[in-house]
């Protein structure tokens, strides 16, 4: 945050067909960011599609078969209960990108809502919304969530809302600053001068130019919110057992890990590793601005 | 001054809001406090009752929370729901172990992180490639997976490092936190390498020293004095953010090495649905967040002229 | 003393890799003592053309050509040898004194880092003190106390000019430096300018796109126009009797104390920079 913002340019831009949008976007991206995107593409296809892949079931397993290595029968071996750690990682896909989309969907609908809101109405309702954030902020983004988790149980839905909620004042503060400029260009002023009401001009003219501001965002949350949810489940109170998860096969490794089979552990963090960097690397090359000055925990 | 008693004061009303959210999170609990705060835990009257005048439960909101806030103040944070421990005491024992960790941690993320950010930024060619290249994974790496492959490299395949434990004495403490400490400031080092070596890069094509080369400077002042120098002063305000970042994170490492810290007590109470300590702890964490990042914002008054001029400090 | 030679300078764009002319075969040669003026509108090269003198031109820069300073092709100095030219022998005032000065250090490091011969603290201390005595300035310890950004613009080109001919160079490079300040200290600064620079007898190449600022501190102009130069002249040649239909343009165009001839008509864009 600290570093100096560049505006993204294509939020500047008029909006453009979606084509060149598209070819603009690849551009833009690189070889890199194809990859990357490739990357997200068969970790989202394995989310949906994953549970008719899985050649076992994901949650069940036979105490003869534990700690298996790799074979033709069990792509990536068996865990310590003789789960097939292949079919976990496939079931795990889903419930890993899940959460992060719930943080990331209710993130970028109330930060945007809190942010135009603020922006709109300016003075004392800017100045009212900017002390919630402030409060808001006053929380590491982890300890609401388990705050939220003490009190609700954990779960997935517990989870992923209370980590949205600490993820809100980040993004409403830069879709605000964004929305400002907007705000104060002459178009707005004479729209406003013509009776149009404040809510139209708001979702007709100032969100398309924020769109690309809640995108980006939200790109970037979401390898953030992937790694907060998965340290919620790696510290049991996310998902909960046997329901297959990244984190929560993290953490279901580290006994066996110790043993001398990291494989479990092992093939869920580079899961999570690669679809993470992958997420940041899109947002940021999209955003053209290091995803940077979060703080992260 | 002036700005120092406003930025106490926001500090102070950031601090009671988030005190009653603490407080009040309670409430929103579904079925009855007690009910909640017991969680269907068979205990005796004695127990209820003590829990009942712990969180003066026959009396109106404000005058509970009241009575909470200034408990806390005089070091009387209630007894823990399930062993019945002093909070305040079982606090002071952990509290040692999370400090050493974040302490350290810190220094890490000042030294190497900077560090790394000025090698790339200064050196260019492939030590810059590295170290973005390397910044750019380590964001990736959750902590706790980090802490784990730490351990079973460095302490289970090695044996280099002990694996559980936070020691005794300052040079086994050093030792025992070294892997966690490691683990926890990896995605922070990652970051504040790579701001560093883009506020570098962006300094060094500044005006100003593009004039100090051609005023015939010496190499290392341009470098030292110009460049790197003034680079520093926004990575300062990211440093701090995930140094006072580090005071959530800490719990996720503290978890996987199984210190006795305040963050492990904190996941282990929440998982033995112990309130009494996750309110106590919650407050903790987040004064904690808040009186760093009041140090850092002072810090950087005091290192920017512009900045300490301006506000008149 | 100096002389350019066919001095060539492309731009080169990073994506594809084409060359843009920048500066297309500048040669200009001046004597020890002697003052050049350096005019035309912006983007005709003038400010390029000091940067290349120093070597410090953009980085994606292709450049061609000789620049002789005392028999010695300044492009082809070992780095080391060339930074002891910078800091002795050549010295620039830039046109923004707020963007060239270092924001965080003060006024005194600025002055002092430019003496490094002087190893005694006190002693350049003083001297730095003497300096902006020279250049008119009155408040010598609260100014050497002082930040940049707690001077005004004339004030701090001051510094700037006390900076450069502290190690009394033998040329002093202006670009353009009083374009930044107000109308009043634009003057003052000249005149301040001009005065040390005859008092040291140093050579001077002067940029501007003021004909009659360029006119009262120089020895002879230099037209540019698109990367080149189109006509050298005393300031007398060129304002009474321009050869170049470009300098007859810029003459027609210039402010008067009669006012303001009208702009032909076939030129608008000359007239907006000018």
């Amino acid at each position: 945050m600290a570093i100096k913002e560049k505006a993204p340019a294509a939020a500047l831009a008029a909006p453009a067909a979606p084509s060149n949008r598209l070819a603009a976007a690849r551009r833009r991206l690189g070889w890199t960011g194809m990859a990357c995107v490739g990357v997200v593409g068969a970790v989202v296809l394995a989310a949906v599609v994953g549970q008719f892949l899985a050649p076992y079931d994901p949650t069940v397993g036979s105490v003869t078969q534990r700690h298996l290595g790799s074979s033709a029968e069990h792509l990536l071996g068996t865990d310590q209960a003789g789960r097939d750690i292949f079919s976990r990682l496939l079931a795990g896909a889903r419930t890993s990108l899940l959460g992060p989309l719930i943080v990331v969907g209710a993130t970028a609908v109330a930060g945007s809502a809190l942010a135009l809101t603020a922006v709109w109405f300016g003075g004392k309702v800017d100045a009212f919304l900017g002390r919630v954030l402030d409060v808001l902020f006053a929380f590491p983004s982890l300890l609401l969530a388990i705050l939220a988790v003490a009190i609700f149980g954990p779960g997935l839905v517990t989870a992923s809302i209370a980590l949205a909620i600490a993820y809100i004042p980040y993004s409403a503060r830069v879709i605000r600053s964004v929305a400002l400029r907007e705000r104060s260009l002459p178009y707005v002023k004479a729209a406003e001068l013509q009776g149009i009401n404040g809510f139209t001009i708001t979702v007709r003219h100032i969100l398309p130019n924020v769109w690309t501001q809640i995108l980006t965002g939200s790109t970037i949350n979401f390898g953030y919110a992937i790694v907060d949810l998965a340290a919620l489940s790696f510290l049991g109170l996310g998902i909960q057992p046997p329901e297959a998860d990244w984190g929560l096969m993290i953490s279901n490794g580290q006994e066996s890990l110790q043993q001398g089979f990291p494989e479990q552990s092992l093939y869920a963090g580079l899961c999570i590793v690669v679809t993470v960097a992958a997420m940041a690397y899109i947002g940021e090359r999209l955003g053209g601005r290091a995803a940077a000055g979060r703080s992260k925990s | 001054m002036r700005f120092l008693i406003r930025r106490f004061l926001a500090l102070g009303g950031v601090l009671i809001a988030s005190s009653m959210i603490v407080f009040c999170a309670l409430y929103l609990a579904p079925g009855s406090p007690e009910q909640f705060l017991v969680q269907g835990r068979t205990v005796s009257p004695e127990v209820l009752d003590a829990i009942r005048a712990q969180y003066s439960l026959d009396d109106p909101l404000p005058v509970r929370y009241w009575n909470w806030l200034s408990g806390v103040f005089t070091g009387d944070m209630g007894r823990s729901l399930l062993t019945q421990q002093d909070v305040g005491a079982l606090l002071a024992s952990r509290i040692p172990t999370t400090l050493s960790l974040a302490a350290y941690a810190a220094a890490l993320i000042i030294i190497c992180g900077i560090g790394l950010g000025i090698v790339a930024g200064t050196r260019g060619g492939v030590a810059e490639r590295i170290v973005i290249f390397a910044s750019n994974l380590g964001i990736a790496v959750p902590t706790f997976f980090a802490a784990l492959v730490l351990m079973s490299v460095f302490s289970v395949g090695l044996g280099w490092f002990p694996v559980f434990g936070a020691g005794e004495g300052a040079v086994d403490r050093v030792w025992h936190l070294t892997l966690p400490a490691l683990a926890l400031s990896l995605p922070s080092i990652a970051v504040i390498a790579r701001i560093t070596r883009t506020a570098i890069v962006e300094e060094s094509e500044s005006e100003h020293v593009l004039i100090a080369v051609a005023r015939g400077l010496p190499r290392r002042v341009i470098l030292w004095r110009h460049t790197v120098r003034n680079s520093l002063l926004p990575v300062t305000t990211a440093v701090g953010m995930h140094i006072a970042g580090l005071v959530a994170g800490a719990f996720v490492v503290e978890y996987a090495f199984t210190l006795d810290g305040t963050g492990a007590l904190l996941v282990n109470s929440v998982q033995r649905k112990d309130f009494a300590v996750v309110q106590a702890i919650a407050l903790i964490m987040v004064i904690a967040f808040g009186v760093v990042n009041l140090l850092v914002d002072l810090l950087y008054t005091v290192i920017d002229p512009r900045v300490r001029l301006k506000k008149g400090a | 003393m100096i002389a350019i030679e066919n001095l060539e300078l492309g731009i080169k764009d990073p994506d594809s890799g084409a060359l843009k002319p920048v500066l297309k075969g500048v040669s200009l040669e001046l004597g020890r003592g002697e003052a050049i003026g350096l005019v035309g509108e912006s983007g005709s090269g003038k400010s390029m053309t000091l940067r290349c003198i120093l070597g410090i031109g953009p980085r994606n820069a292709v450049v061609g050509g000789r620049i002789m300073f005392d028999g010695e092709n300044l492009r082809s100095l070992p780095t080391d040898k060339m930074r002891r030219v910078r800091a002795g022998r050549i010295a620039l005032i830039s046109q923004n004194p707020h963007a060239a000065l270092n924001p965080v250090l003060p006024i005194e490091t600025y002055l002092l880092e430019g003496m490094p011969e002087l190893r005694d603290a006190r002693a350049a201390r003083l001297r730095a003190g003497e300096l902006l005595e020279q250049v008119g300035i009155r408040s010598v310890d609260r100014v050497l106390k002082s930040f940049p950004h707690q001077l005004s613009g004339g004030m701090l080109q001051r510094v700037v000019i006390a900076g450069a001919i502290s190690g009394k160079p033998d040329l002093l490079l202006a670009d353009e430096p009083t374009t930044a300040l107000d109308v009043t200290t634009q003057a003052e600064v000249a005149a301040i300018l001009d005065e040390k620079r005859r008092d040291l007898g140093m050579s001077m190449i002067f940029v501007t796109h003021d004909l009659d600022l360029a006119a009262a501190v120089t020895d002879r102009l230099a037209v540019m126009r698109y990367g080149e130069i189109v006509e050298i002249g005393t300031p007398e040649q060129i304002r009474d009797n321009p050869q170049h239909p470009y300098t007859r343009m810029l003459m027609s165009i210039r402010p008067t104390l009669d006012g303001v001839q009208a702009v032909p008509a076939t030129q608008p864009e000359i007239g907006s920079t000018l």
